[in-house]
């Protein structure tokens, strides 16, 4: 079994619902900051890696708040910033994690934005040679140059939802820029034990 | 019911936050007002005059009298003080009159002062007259003033009254002295006239004469006494001043008084504004939901689906064992290879 087990346990619904669409590359958003998000896209990498034997790719593309690369220590690494100004460099900025988890930090993000053509380039190149790419994005209302490049060309891209604390208001509004096409799903975050349907065989096998 | 209870406890800061500034700005309010008011207050022991002493005629069918003596005089005290002329009267007489001459609304003002008065009957024959100020002293000031005014007044009234009386009586008196001379000189023409012994018809025409000469008399009579009554029975009346004694003089509270009913009051209608307020929040709060409380109101996002919820974890153990912040127990496992996890590979 393991070790990280318990503490992915919150993400092995959401983990396994994704497993279940059969999509390949994930993106999470918000419609506001601290919706916890990057937390979400974290776990839920962890929880995929875990659940899939093949590898996961989690890339930290928050241009406004790049948290995971300020955990992961790598504030000053090349990443997909990089990737996307020189896309010949972006095996020279992936880290390898360990149990099937690699992670891409941001990058020096003066280099380049997300463009439609840019992140097209780079998921087709990321994801023919992983399986799963989980995107970490900036909020929608504020960042949205940052997200609609990644909305267009990710296979799904969820909005995350703080239960009892965004307003709906604001993820309406923030659904609306995303547009009809990327037909995005929500994720209730901070969900009361009433809300959550986590499927109770998978807890168990893996128990 | 559940639904508001749930309401209430989301919103339990702001309830308690709301319900604080409410009921305390309400209850500080209370307690100023109760600490600061001052009422001073003069009982009054109110006889009504005896009809020998009035001016006006006992036998006047045309005012009768159907209030208790401490009623009347606290109707009069009453309308007196909605007049402003009786209220610029007292306030003159008070410290309050620099306040009353740097007033830029005269009317308002004195509409004030008037109200802070209050006159209450106690039975039929006892009634306090009472001031309620922030200012201990000038309570007692407005209290004195209001009833030397309206010695005043009255005094006054009384002596236009009974001169107006006086001069009415005294013209019916030269009528009555006219009617009783012609009388007399009736009678002495007649007795003149007829020197002898009188026949009985003669005796019946005197007879007739002096009775109208009799009447004109005790008119005459009846009208002197009045001027007299008119003249003397104000002066016997405010000697005496047993119409009007004040039994109990206002006195300068050392401690509050007089607030407590505003003060409850002004903590009641706080404390009911504050729970309409909160319980507006949670009506609100229930009906109109601005954040989504569940999966039933990310429905309310459609077409937009769930896919699923992440639970709220309050504290995880640590890898020292420790509790500790789920996204930092998550960092340690990806990134730094907590619990023997791998470490960053390039």
């Amino acid at each position: 079994m393991n070790v990280s087990a318990p503490l992915t346990r919150p993400f092995d619904g959401l983990a396994s619902r994704i497993d279940a669409l059969g999509v390949r590359s994930v993106g999470f958003t918000s419609a506001l900051l601290g919706e916890g998000v990057s937390t979400i896209a974290l776990g839920t990498a962890l929880s995929l890696a875990e659940l899939r034997d093949d590898p996961v790719l989690l890339v930290d593309a928050n241009w406004l708040q790049p948290s995971l690369t300020n955990d992961a220590g790598l504030e000053s690494a090349p990443g997909v910033a990089d990737h996307l100004a020189h896309p010949a460099k972006r095996d020279a900025a992936r880290r390898t994690l360990g149990s099937g988890l690699a992670f891409l930090p941001v990058g020096d993000r003066t280099l380049a934005r997300p463009t439609l053509r840019a992140v097209g380039s780079f998921l087709a190149n990321e994801v023919g040679a992983l399986e799963t790419v989980i995107v970490d994005l900036p909020p929608i209302l504020a960042g949205e140059p940052f997200v609609l490049p990644w909305a267009a060309t990710l296979d799904q891209i969820c909005v995350v939802v703080r239960e009892e604390a965004t307003p709906l208001p604001l993820v309406r509004q923030a659904l609306g820029r995303l547009g009809a096409a990327s037909a995005p799903y929500i994720i209730l975050n901070r969900a009361k034990a009433s809300s959550v349907d986590v499927p109770a065989k998978l807890i168990a096998a893996r128990t | 019911m559940w639904r508001y209870l749930t309401t209430a406890a989301r919103y339990r800061w702001l309830l308690v936050s709301i319900l604080g500034l409410v009921w305390g700005a309400g209850l500080a309010a209370a307690y100023v007002e109760y600490t600061t008011t001052f009422e001073s207050e003069a009982t009054i022991w109110v006889l009504r005059a005896s009809p020998e002493l009035t001016v006006t005629s006992p036998d006047d069918p045309s005012a009768p009298i159907l209030q208790t003596a401490a009623s009347q005089q606290a109707d009069l005290l009453d309308q007196l003080l909605q007049t402003q002329s009786f209220v610029r009267d007292v306030v003159q007489q008070t410290s309050l009159r620099p306040a009353l001459q740097a007033a830029p609304d005269d009317a308002r003002f004195l509409a004030r002062v008037a109200k802070a008065f209050h006159v209450q009957t106690h039975g039929t024959n006892l009634l306090t007259v009472a001031y309620v100020s922030g200012d201990p002293r000038l309570a007692a000031e407005m209290v004195n003033a209001a009833l030397a005014v309206r010695a005043d007044r009255v005094a006054q009234a009384s002596v236009t009254y009974s001169a107006a009386a006086n001069t009415l009586y005294q013209l019916q008196f030269k009528v009555a002295q006219r009617q009783a001379l012609d009388a007399q000189s009736a009678l002495d023409e007649f007795d003149q006239g007829h020197p002898g012994p009188l026949s009985d018809v003669e005796q019946a025409q005197r007879g007739q004469l002096r009775l109208s000469l009799d009447f004109a008399q005790v008119r005459l009579g009846n009208i002197k006494g009045r001027i007299d009554q008119s003249t003397l029975a104000p002066a016997v009346l405010a000697v005496s001043g047993m119409e009007f004694q004040v039994v109990d003089q206002p006195r300068v509270e050392s401690s509050p008084r007089g607030g407590t009913k505003t003060a409850a009051t002004t903590a009641a209608v706080a404390f009911v504004a504050g729970a309409a307020l909160a319980a507006l929040l949670v009506l609100l709060g229930t009906i109109l939901p601005t954040h989504a409380t569940g999966p039933a109101d990310v429905a309310r996002l459609a077409p937009v689906k769930l896919l699923a919820a992440v639970p709220r974890v309050p504290r995880v153990e640590g890898p020292a064992g420790a509790p500790a912040d789920l996204r930092a127990s998550l960092a340690l496992i990806a990134f730094r290879g907590g619990r023997g996890r791998g470490d960053v590979t390039e």
